[in-house]
This record gives structure tokens, sequence and C-alpha cells, in this order.
């Protein structure tokens, strides 16, 4: 307290707020919807009044994207997302829906779904069931959903690579994600395929449940934090066994990494940094020297860059674009960096479909007028935003150096 | 991951900096906490505005000649030949900058003033003379529900200067939707709502509408106008019957958002490594050599360069921190010049020159910093964490964050 009173710091965060307004700059929402009061009105300036009366609370809050995009521009470090978030958990009394539940439950709807994934991707690209689900739960019948896999990662995992794995005398963790097991198990093949070529073997977790990113959206903070603990602790088991858990997804990562604590109260600090992105831990691998990739000389692609929020949040999009500038057959771009209004479910919501399209408007058009032969991305559902709205199909880093990896002269490398 | 040069600081003195070595074949990453002081921006780049007697400066390269030593103009080689540097190479960058180092010109502010200005972006409104107006008859046009123009004091700044002046407002669907939140009626979401050619015809038409048969000599329009370039207020310019001239606004500052977006672009597109939102935390100084810094982000690593920039700004952008006993340079601990006396920091009269606008960080003649008196060899500083000069007296800010910044690059090219 006395450290408080020398520094003039207040034990509120919202109080290191100069009122500059820069964030209101950068907040992809207010500029295209006026229903929504803007980072600094819901942030720092409202939550002074919330805490006089919560009656100053105003269930326009949810709609935040949770971007963080605010966070990322104030010159001051207050955690403007996290003001918002908070207020949200505390003071709304708005219950979520059978929609938001059934949003928020990937993990629940993915294993449904895997069982009858060719009639179920069937039904769910109909006409019919699109706009039956527009007017009665409220999912806009413009989106796409991404489709089921008839095969979990998980399933394949273990059928066809758990047994070679412990060949290899390094190992490391892979938290998965919702969208990996139930959606594209591509994305993990191919990461299994990259780090066995480097020499390393690769781990599921003891028990994995969804990241809790949507729940928490959603307002289902309890199922939220009981999923949260289950891998918190399986994560720190990994790391008690000297293996680093990585993530392909960066929502899923940045969700473990720091809304656990700072939205969900959960203590996950101990575990933090042996919660990592793949591509991260791959470039420090290359950089030190301790793994070498060889490329296929056939390998051709223009490639576009696409910052997600939740990557320039963690301020880790150094990582992946340096991984995809190392490989000699990409032709590398760097788009804009600005949101591209999915945000997870927000944008499968019938209510904020024309929010969510008018946010990314400017990067589609950057999108369309660069025509790459394929955007990339860490995160899953600006892939689908960004597909349905341009048609350009989109590619998480970690594919595309898959597909461009010379497999045998890796090894080679490595061994 | 060793770079030549890092930056710490992704403002107007820290993309200056980048670029520069990016020109000279280096390597260079910049480590940006937050965004920069450009979003206060007022389309104007200063040199050097008043001299010490708060007079107007009508040569700035004159005047500078003859500042205190310890004013960081002092530490820059050659001032005139950097002050053409800075101007190309925010040419190059897509900023388009009219003006002379060797004779001021004048801006109007959004309340009305006329101040002097070294470079001014080329459609915003400026004067050759500070009491001589261009123009008779103006139309001052305002968005409707637009509050951080208030257009009575410009109008009445206009007209104290002989000029007659309508006041005139217009709106559109889509700027009446935005209207419906006042607290977010900023310039800078007014520009995003205002960011497509079609949006910008009606526009013009708007204006046309509120102007016709007043036979004005120019229009005058808050800067609202295009934060990604410059093609958007083109385009207005081209639909508007008559000459069109912009005045900044209060913040943010479209403007200053468009230069620092150019910059920024050129930077990444050059092969620059900007890590954006990461916040410097600390660094390794072995030998009064500066081995690397640790960042907030970059947890598991510390990052290593021959060089190092500190463009990290002043107060507000958190380069300088203070608490009630002293100033601290906010990443490094550096030696910083600054009043013992903590009564000493402050004049009671907030319009006489504050003593702490001169506090900074303390800088050998070669902008090398010093930390516990001894000279930091490959860490220079550059930009308003300088000390020595006062940017709102002096009206040199922005002069001070570029020149200040090319003239490191210099030494560290040498």
């Amino acid at each position: 307290m006395a450290d408080l009173q020398i520094n003039s710091e207040s034990v509120f965060n919202f109080e290191q707020c100069l009122k500059c307004s820069v964030c209101t700059v950068y907040c992809p929402v207010s500029a295209v919807n006026p229903a929504y009061p803007g980072p600094k009105q819901a942030g720092p300036d409202g939550e002074r009044y919330r805490l006089k009366n919560p009656v100053f609370f105003d269930e326009n809050l949810k709609k935040c994207l949770n971007c963080k995009r605010c966070e990322v521009a104030c010159p001051q470090n207050v955690k403007v997302g996290d003001i918002i978030q908070a207020a949200r958990m505390k003071y709304s009394t708005h219950k979520p829906s059978l929609r938001d539940r059934i949003l928020a439950s990937t993990d629940f709807v993915g294993t449904m779904a895997n069982r009858f994934a060719p009639i179920v991707n069937m039904t769910l690209a109909m006409g019919l069931t699109k706009s039956v689900m527009h007017s009665t739960i409220g999912v806009d019948k413009h989106r796409q959903f991404p489709a089921y896999s008839s095969k979990r990662f998980e399933t394949w995992y273990k059928r066809n690579a758990k047994a070679q794995q412990a060949q290899y005398d390094k190992q490391v963790s892979y938290f998965h994600g919702c969208y990996v097991n139930y959606n594209f198990p591509k994305l993990g093949q191919d990461l299994v395929k990259i780090m066995n070529a480097v020499g390393y073997g690769v781990q599921l977790l003891e028990k994995e449940k969804c990241c809790g990113v949507a729940k928490i959206a959603n307002g289902l903070y309890d199922q939220a934090k009981k999923h949260g603990n289950i891998n918190i602790d399986s994560i720190r088991k990994a790391k008690e066994e000297g293996r680093v858990t990585l993530a392909t997804s960066s929502t899923c990562c940045f969700t473990i990494r720091d809304e656990y604590e700072h939205i969900l109260g959960l203590e996950a600090g101990d575990v933090r940094e042996s919660m990592t992105l793949a591509t991260r831990f791959l470039y420090h691998l290359l950089d030190e020297g301790k793994i070498k990739l060889a490329f296929r000389s056939d390998y051709k692609k223009r490639v576009a860059y696409h910052s997600a929020c939740h990557m320039e949040r963690m301020g880790w999009v150094f990582y992946s674009t340096e991984l995809l500038k190392m490989i000699p057959g990409v032709e590398f771009t760097m788009l804009d960096s600005q949101c591209c209004g999915i945000s997870g479910t927000y944008g499968f919501k019938r209510e904020n479909y024309e929010t969510s399209q008018a946010i990314g408007a400017g990067l589609f058009k950057q999108i369309k007028d660069l025509a790459p032969d394929c955007v990339s991305t860490d995160c899953e559902t600006c892939k689908w935003q960004i597909e349905m709205s341009t048609g350009v199909p989109v590619e998480n880093p970690i594919c595309i150096l898959a597909d461009a990896l010379d497999v045998e002269e890796t090894i080679k490398l490595n061994s | 991951m060793k770079f030549n040069t890092i930056i710490i600081g992704g403002g107007l003195s820290g993309l200056t900096a980048g670029l520069a070595l990016q020109k000279a074949g280096k390597r260079v990453a910049i480590v940006s906490m937050g965004q920069s002081t450009l979003h206060f921006n007022s389309g104007s780049f200063d040199l050097l505005g008043y001299d010490a007697q708060g007079e107007a400066v009508s040569n700035p390269l004159e005047v500078i000649a003859t500042l205190d030593d310890n004013h960081p103009y002092k530490k820059c080689g050659d001032v005139a030949a950097l002050a053409e540097e800075a101007k190309a190479l925010l040419t190059e960058s897509g900023v388009k900058v009219a003006g002379d180092a060797k004779a001021n010109h004048y801006r109007i502010t959004p309340m009305g003033a006329v101040k002097p200005a070294w470079l001014t972006i080329t459609d915003y409104a400026t004067l050759a003379e500070a009491d001589k107006l261009p123009w008779k008859k103006v139309a001052l046009v305002n968005v409707i529900g637009y509050l951080d123009f208030p257009t009575k004091f410009i109008a009445a700044g206009l007209r104290r200067l002989g000029a007659e002046v309508d006041v005139k407002a217009f709106t559109l669907p889509e700027l009446e939707t935005a209207r419906k939140s006042p607290s977010e009626m900023r310039a800078a979401n007014i520009a995003k709502v205002l960011g497509n050619e079609d949006i910008v015809k009606r526009m013009a038409a708007a204006v046309n509408e509120q102007t016709e048969g007043g036979n004005y000599d120019v229009v005058l329009l808050p800067a609202v106008l295009g934060i990604a370039d410059s093609a958007l207020s083109q385009q207005l310019k081209a639909n508007v019957n008559c000459q069109v001239q912009f005045i900044a606004t209060l913040p943010p500052s479209v403007p200053g958002v468009r230069v620092q977006n150019l910059l920024r672009k050129r930077f990444i597109a050059g092969g620059g490594v900007h890590l954006t939102g990461d916040k410097a935390t600390g660094g390794v100084i072995e030998n009064g050599t500066l081995k690397c810094i640790t960042t907030e982000n970059l947890t598991e690593t510390c990052l290593k360069a021959d060089n190092f920039i500190l463009a990290s700004g002043s107060f507000v952008s958190g380069g300088l921190t203070s608490n009630y006993e002293a100033v601290t340079e906010a990443v490094l601990g550096l030696d910083v010049d600054a009043a013992d006396e903590h009564g000493q920091w402050v004049k009671y009269n907030a319009f006489e020159a504050q003593p702490y606008m001169e506090f900074g960080v303390a800088t050998d003649g070669e902008l090398h910093v010093k930390k516990d008196g001894k000279v930091i060899n490959n860490c220079y500083a550059v930009g308003s964490v300088l000390s020595g000069h006062n940017r709102v007296k002096m009206a040199d800010g922005t002069g001070v964050s570029m020149l200040t910044a090319l003239q490191a690059v210099k030494n560290i090219l040498k």
C-alpha cells in the first residue's frame, strides 16, 4: 500500500487510464455498431460508475468482441478488455439462451456431430436447416458451419500415431482444441508430422477439455472454470514430466495462458510458461540451431498473413510470420492488422451478422485485391470467416510448413 | 533472432529511425508498447515554432543555431540536411507535405488559433503569414453532431483575420447512425464511416449542397477523412465544386494515425519486425554495452542487437515515469536530467513553461545514454524521451523526434 502511495498507483487498474481515447481508434465494434458504447466508455470510464452503483451496468457490453485490440493500443497498460469481461461476469443478468449454449458447447456438439458427420454436414449445409436455425434459435443463415470430421483427431492419434511417439528422446504435449479434434484433424496430423521429422514425440494431455473461450463469451462461467481446472492440471502434469504443451490455435493458447487467470480467476500462473504456440516453439528451436528444416523445391505459394486478434494480443505474430518467410517457395505479404469480425461464436449469432461482416469489410477487400493463393492465420474462426467472405482458402502456418516440408531430408538433417 | 538495431518505441521517432536504418540495409525490430502521441498530431510537423522569449520564429534554422547547448538539436550535426532528409522520408512513405526549414508557415488549430509550422500535409489549411488569410469568403462545414471541431472558435479565429465565414453542417444516413453513440462520434470513427468511395461521393454532394451559390474561396472541413492514406481526401477534393482544405480536429487525430499507418506499413513491407503491443521491461548491460533487452510478451528470450535506440517517449507514452520522489527512465533506469526537489518540478501557473517538460534522459554529444554516470556505447536516445527541450513552449516536438532519430542512425552507421 505504501508503494502504491509513492508511485501514485491505484489498486484499480482502470485508474491508470489517462483518457487519451486512443483505444477508441482501434475498437472494431464501435465504428460499425453505435449500440456498443466503445472501449473507453465500456471499460475504464464505466467501471468508475459501476463501482458506485451496479445500476450503471449496460447489457450492451455483450457487444464487445473481446478482441483485446484496445489493450494492445493502450499506452498505459490499462486492461480495457479484461475490465469489460469482468463487468459482464459480475453484473450481467442475461441468461445464456439455448442457442448460446449450443454454440458454446463446441466439445459436446462436436462429439455428437462426429458420430453422424456426413449427415450433420449435409444437414447444416442445407438452406432449409439454415433458415430454420436462423428464425428459431438465432444462428445466422449466412453462416457456413465448419464441416465435422467423421474421425476425431484423438481417434486418429491413438490408432495411427501414438505407438510411434515413444521412439523420440524429446517429447512435447499437444493441446489440440475442439477444432482439430472434431473438424480438422489434418492440422494436428501436420503438427505430429513436423515434430516427428525434427525428432520430437508428440503426446496428448492426460485429459483435455475445451479451452472455454466460447463458454466465457456466452456466459457459461462455471463450466468454463471446471474445464479450465482440468486443463491446468493436465498441463501441470505434462510440465512435471518435462513436456512443454503446444497449441496450434492462437485463441486456445491465449485463453489458457491469460484468460484463465484474468477473467476466470483460476490459478494458472505456474503453467503459463509451459503453454505455448507451436510456431513459437519451432521458431526458437530453429533460432538456437537445435533443429533444421528442409523444404521441397517444388513448393510455391503466395501467402498473405492475417494477424488474429488474440495472436496480436499475445504479441507472437512475429514467430508465425518468420517461419513462413523461411520457406523458400513462399511469396509472403503481410495484411494490415485488423479484426475479421467473427470473434468465435459472436458472428454466428443472427443479431451480430451485419456487425461482423462490416467489421471485416476492409480486410476482405484487401484480400480480394491481393488475390493470394492462400491466407494464413493462427486462428480457426478467422479461417471460417475469411473463407466464407472472400472465397480465398485459409491455412494455419503449421499446415503450410508441413506441406512445404521435405520430410525425408528433414529427418536426415535432425538425426 | 539477432538484429542490427532494436528500437524501443513505435511512434514518430522510432519509425523514422527504423525506416532510415532499413534504407541502409539493416535488420531492425521495433518494440512498441501501446499507441503513440501521433494520435494527437495536428496535421503539421514543427521544427521550431517559438524562440526562448516565446516569439514566433520565421526562420527555424537561423534560430536553432542560437539555442542552448543542452537542446537536442545541438547534438544533430547538420540540422538543415537532416530536416531535408526527414521531409524526404515522409514523402517517400506517402505522406505528402509542403514546407521549408528556412521559413515557417502557419497552421490553424482546432480552436481557431494560428500557429507556426515547418511541414503540413498538403490537403490541410495553411497561411504563409500569421495575420493574412489566403481567402476572403470561407465556408466552414462540419459534420452534424460532431463535437470535436468547435466551429464557433474556428470561425471567430478566421473572422479576427478578416474572413467572411459561413458555418454550415451536413449529414448522411451513415453519419446519423454513428451519431447514436455520441461518445464514439470521434474523428477516427467518422473516418471509418466515411471509409469508401461511394460514401465520399455522397459526402461531396452534401458539401456542394451546403455551399452552392455561396461563391466561397474555400471550403474548410474537419480532418475526418482517410485513415489509411490520402486517396479519399483527393477524391473528395475532385468532387467538391470549390477549393477544399482540412483543419485538424481534437484527438484522436486522423492525419496522425494516417502518418503512423503509412510509416509502419512501409517498415513492415521492408522486412522490419514490429512487435506491436509489447513492452520492453529491462536489459542486460555489460562493460558499458547493452547486450539485450527483455520484453513482456517474449518471456523466453533476451532480444539481442548490436545497437539499441530508446524512442520510448515522455511521460504520456510511459518512456518516463515519476512518483513523489523521482523521475525515472522506465525501461533501463537510465540517468535522467531532472530537478531533485519535487517542489521544483512544476510552476503554479499552468500556462508558464513547466520545468518537468524539459526533464528526460541524459545523453552525451552523440546521443548515447548513460547509467550511473557511465556512457552506454551502443544505446541512443531520440525523440521526446530526451531532456533539454520544451515542445509545448517551443513547438519543436516532431522536429526533435525526426531529426534526433536520423542523427542516431548516422551515429550507428558511422
